[in-house]
This record gives C-alpha cells, sequence and structure tokens, in this order.
C-alpha cells in the first residue's frame, strides 16, 4: 500500500495560518515544534511534516479501517535532507512508514511506503487541476491541493 | 446546551472552511467536515481553534481526533462544557 499528499504552498500561504496560537500544537510533536522554532525555513518545514503526516496517514488509515484527526501522533523524522529531496520515516501506533519527499518551489509532495523497496519503485504524475477523468489512470492514491493534483502507482 | 442550539453555532465556524455549500446549507449531525464540507485537513485545526475561542474550552488532542464529524464535534464540546 502507498499514500502521496501534495502541498500547495500559495494555497497554504491563503488557507492557513501556522503561527496561529495553539496550530503547532495540535499538529506536531514536541520533537517536530523544536526543529520548526530552529529551522532556517520554519515555514518550509510546517508543511514538509504536514504533508509526510497526511501521506502516512493514508496508508495507516486504510491499514487500520480506523478515521481519526490526530496529526500530532504521526511522528516524523527527517533523515537526509537537501533544498530539493527529504527522506524520513512516520511512525505511529509502533508502524513505521516511509517518506519521500519532493521539495518545489510551489509545492512540496510526499510518497509514502511501507519499505523503503516499494518506496523507491512509486511513479508520480503531477498534473494542474483540474485533471479530467484522471480515476481512469487508476492511481493507488490521489493528492489534490491548490493548483496541483498528484497521481501515485 | 441542546443539539440543535450547538449546530446552530458551529455552523458559522465551519462556514468559513467548507468548500462544499450545498453541504454546509443542509449541516446536521451527520455531516462529516471533510467528505460532505470539503474541508480542508489543516483547515480542520482552525475549526478546532475557533471552537475553542467560540466555546471557552480546551480540546486536548484526544478529544481532537474524534473530531471529523458534526455528532463527535458535539459530544466533544458538551463534555468540555460540563467540565468547567
Amino acid at each position: 500500500m502507498i499514500g502521496n499528499d501534495l502541498v500547495d504552498l500559495l494555497e497554504a500561504a491563503q488557507q492557513s495560518n501556522w503561527k496561529r496560537r495553539g496550530f503547532l500544537e495540535k499538529v506536531c510533536s514536541l520533537a517536530e515544534q523544536r526543529q520548526i522554532s530552529e529551522a532556517e525555513n520554519p515555514e518550509e518545514l510546517v508543511w514538509l511534516f504536514w504533508s509526510m503526516k497526511e501521506a502516512a496517514y493514508k496508508i495507516h488509515s486504510r491499514i487500520t479501517g480506523i478515521r481519526s484527526f490526530a496529526p500530532a501522533l504521526l511522528d516524523c523524522k527527517v533523515d537526509l535532507v537537501n533544498s530539493l529531496q527529504a527522506q524520513g520515516t512516520v511512525c505511529v501506533d509502533q508502524q513505521t512508514y516511509y517518506s519521500l519527499s519532493t521539495i518545489e518551489t510551489n509545492y512540496i509532495h510526499t510518497l509514502a511506503a511501507q519499505s523503503q523497496e516499494r518506496l523507491q519503485t512509486i511513479r508520480t504524475e503531477i498534473h494542474d487541476q483540474p485533471l479530467a477523468n484522471y480515476r481512469l489512470k487508476n492511481p493507488a492514491c490521489v493528492s489534490h491541493h491548490g493548483r496541483y493534483i498528484a497521481l501515485v502507482f | 446546551m441542546d443539539k440543535e442550539e450547538l449546530i446552530a453555532r458551529l455552523k458559522p465556524i465551519v462556514s468559513g472552511y467548507a468548500q462544499d455549500q450545498d453541504a454546509l446549507a443542509a449541516i446536521n449531525e451527520d455531516t462529516d467536515f471533510i467528505k460532505d464540507l470539503k474541508i480542508n485537513s489543516a483547515n480542520l485545526v482552525d475549526v478546532v481553534l475557533d471552537v475553542e475561542e467560540a466555546f471557552d474550552i480546551v480540546i486536548d488532542n484526544q478529544s481532537m481526533e474524534k473530531m471529523l464529524t458534526v455528532k463527535a464535534s458535539i459530544e466533544v464540546i458538551q463534555a468540555k462544557l460540563q467540565e468547567k
């Protein structure tokens, strides 16, 4: 099973005020909050964590069959990062999901899988919205936000 | 505060984030914030923060977990109001 999540950074800046009092406490673990407060680009890290959490949650909720809104419990660790990509893990309920995020000027897109091996074989398509008949492509997971739609196979 | 009153107070809060206006107009106990109102998941945090401010309550993350529907939110709000 695989998951993905795209954050349109322009849309996110317009829709959400992550600096709002209480916002990060509801979304992030204490360790994540500390990393954000120390980051050179805190906004980028907020949305990187968010897309990692969402991508992993999409797998986790399908496996467990339970929907819940507990982003702070999805514990993100970024192991390897450069200006374009971030590799990491998301842990929740003793399960580990592996993530690979692409950081672009306009968006952050994260792939998640249950193993490193599967993560490496995911194929991604990112298109402008709206995209007609995308279900016909039979994607394993769909994420859309703002200007973009991301499909993974 | 009864159910109807709580739904009436929730409606203006979620209306700022709902992307499906028909579902918003028909809001009821069974309305799902994400599936029906198409609220962006990051904005669900704002809904919870707005509810905290509007009702002067604190919603811990364990209670927030359930707040995906109007019904679950009403239960959380009622429980927190009783604790006051």
